[in-house]
């Protein structure tokens, strides 16, 4: 049984269905990459997880609690990044921190110390400005401190990445990969090499459903077509490969381009194996022989489409 | 009730570091000193602008016109002021979305209005009580030896007005997103209020006589006995406003 | 109006005179720290403040006033 569990779940906006029985299911310790084009629903589902929306029907289940809508119970387990945090711009970032504690009702000295911890773990530390005068980064550095701050068993991150430049992105996915053991964490994103750089687990959504999901190398090998480029030292020992009449298959795709044979098999009985048992019996020995691995981008494309 | 105090110290925090305290009590103050002060001064200003030729003999000022000056300060700058200033007070949260992370923080929806509400009757009453006190002190100094009556219950029922009009802007607050909105809604209330009040029967149940009838009340042309219906009206309508701010807030989706 | 009667209006002058001061030098000094306003500029808000007893510094706090 996962940490947060999402059954059924449809929502629609006006005619607009967005989600359309959505399930997901997200195991503890785990950081799960929440995947989808824009508009796909990501924000919306977080918003239901939240009981800021209400969802049409289905249902929501945060540690074993049910989710109600415009009731905040379920919260206490939750930390929320939203995709564009905004705060008081009149405060320091001590005196939201504070405030945050205060209203979850962290004992005052624990607050004190615990929020020095997250400013030091987030490096604001020395900013003594007020948030009005913070960047983008510095709000999506501060608005991390105070999802961690009443130590979430779920945090939940919006699109954490996508408005920040290269130096900030890599900064905010080092304070989540730090984040790791202690939560269990939730991030939607449409950029895929950040999923790949921290998650473990992933689920792409599309068409108001998930279209994929599980572990990463799970779908990796679940998905990994028979794919294979050789290349041999010259174009002859190359076209007479191609020219191979064991190859000739329906269920066998080769193209040729110079010295280098790309071979796509649908069939799993003609594999690796198979190739290199009719390379041995030719007496051909290629200069490479390379097992194509599926990339996070070609299975996303080949989900979405 | 962790999130009620907690919020309820940000909501005067946020009102006096976006200046709205000081100037909610500096011109509480100054209404309040300057109020006896034009009472005592309007003869003699008249006099100093009347040509020679005519005469027109003008009545020593007495304590109540120093209490008119008051009213008439409290119910139309006091009370415009009040609402200009808290007509942000939840349009600037909704639009920015800065309530966002404190309800995923588990502070409930209820205790965000309330703390709001109570903001609001605080800042209020500290306003009354100021400026009722410095109008007080002065009073007996310029006119000493002069009593008005029924005052405490006067200024009361001008209180209780506020909190009425206060609710009123709460629940427009609530159901419209914007500033502007609340401000259109809470005129369009207190003008409807008014209206109302050409009706002769209504004016016994009506929430603005609470603000139109104190004079009366000073010089003992009213008895108190004849706004208590209004009072009833004012706070079943205040507390009814209240709720359903609530239970609108409870249901938007945010 | 003779000196007398001024004195005598003396103890109501200097609480407004110094409420007046404290809150133009307190609208003066954000004006002059916040160089950024909803509309207009700082010589226009200066004077305003200045200038306008009272209403001046109320309007700026709650209408002129720019995002920090």
């Amino acid at each position: 049984m996962g940490i947060l569990e999402v059954n059924r779940l449809y929502k629609s906006f006006g005619s607009h269905e967005v989600l359309k029985g959505l399930d997901m299911d997200v195991p503890e310790h785990s950081i799960f990459g929440f995947v989808g084009q824009n508009g796909a629903g990501k924000t919306t589902t977080m918003k239901i997880i939240l009981g800021l929306l209400k969802p049409d029907s289905g249902s929501v289940t945060v540690c074993g609690e049910k989710v109600t809508y415009g009731e905040t119970r379920t919260n206490r387990f939750i930390g929320f990044l939203p995709d564009v945090p905004e705060f008081y711009g009149y405060m320091r970032p001590l005196e939201y921190l504070k405030l945050c504690g205060e209203i979850t009702g962290i004992e005052k000295n624990r607050i004190r110390s615990r929020s020095e911890e997250l400013l030091e773990l987030v490096g604001l530390k020395n900013e003594k400005k007020r948030i009005g005068g913070f960047s983008r980064g510095m709000k999506q550095r501060l608005g991390i401190a105070q999802a961690l701050l009443n130590e979430p068993k779920i945090l939940i991150c919006d699109e954490p990445t996508s408005a920040l430049d290269p130096v900030g992105r890599k900064e905010i996915l080092d304070i989540l990969l730090a984040a790791k053991g202690k939560t269990t964490i939730l991030f939607s994103t449409h950029i895929l090499s950040d999923v790949e750089r921290i998650c473990d687990h992933i689920a792409v959504l599309h068409g108001g459903r998930l279209a994929l999901c599980g572990t990463l190398s799970e779908i990796k090998e679940r998905h990994r077509y028979n794919g294979f480029v050789l290349e041999f030292g010259n174009e002859e020992t190359a076209s007479m490969f191609y020219d191979i009449e064991e190859l000739k298959h329906p269920s066998v795709n080769m193209s040729r381009d110079g010295n280098t044979v790309t071979v796509l098999t649908g069939d799993r009985g003609m594999g690796g194996n198979f190739l290199l048992d009719v390379l041995s019996r030719r007496r051909i020995v290629p200069l490479k022989f390379t097992v194509l691995e599926p990339t996070l981008e070609s299975l996303f494309m080949e989900v979405v489409r | 009730m962790n999130g009620y105090a907690a919020f309820l110290k940000k909501e005067m925090y946020e009102f006096a570091k976006t200046y709205r305290l000081i100037i909610m009590l500096a011109l509480s103050a100054v209404f309040g000193i300057a109020n006896p002060l034009v009472a005592k001064l309007t003869p003699e200003i008249l006099e100093s602008l009347m040509t020679d030729g005519i005469v027109i003999t003008i009545p020593e000022p007495t304590v109540y016109d120093s209490w008119q000056q008051f009213f008439k300060n409290a119910t139309q700058m006091g009370l415009i002021v009040m609402v200009i200033l808290f007509s942000g007070v939840m349009s600037t949260e909704l639009t920015k979305g800065t309530l966002i992370n404190l309800l995923t923080k588990g502070l409930s929806r209820a205790a965000v209005i309330l703390s709001k509400y109570t903001c609001m009757v605080l800042v209020w009453t500290a306003s009354i009580v100021l400026s009722f006190g410095l109008t007080y002190g002065y009073t007996l100094y310029l006119f000493p030896g002069e009593e008005a009556s029924n005052l405490l219950f006067s200024v009361f029922c001008l209180w209780l007005f506020g909190l009425f009009l206060q609710a009123v802007i709460l629940l427009s607050a609530v159901i419209t997103k914007t500033g502007y909105g609340c401000l259109l809604i809470t005129g369009a209330a207190a003008a409807a209020c008014m209206i109302a009040d050409i009706i002769p029967a209504a004016h016994r149940y009506n929430p603005v006589s609470l603000a139109a009838d104190n004079m009366a009340l000073i010089t003992g042309a009213a008895e108190p006995s004849s706004l208590c219906y209004a009072i009833l009206v004012s706070c079943m309508f205040s507390v009814i406003f209240v709720l359903l701010s609530l239970s609108v807030f409870r249901k938007k989706q945010l | 109006m003779d000196p007398t009667r001024l004195k005598e209006y003396l103890p109501f002058l200097i609480p407004l005179i110094i409420a007046q001061l404290a809150l133009g030098i307190t609208a003066l000094v954000h004006v002059l720290r916040h160089p950024r306003y909803r509309f207009g500029n700082r010589v226009m808000w200066a004077l305003v403040v200045m200038l306008i007893q009272f209403i001046g510094p109320a309007v700026y706090f709650v209408f002129g006033r720019g995002e920090e």
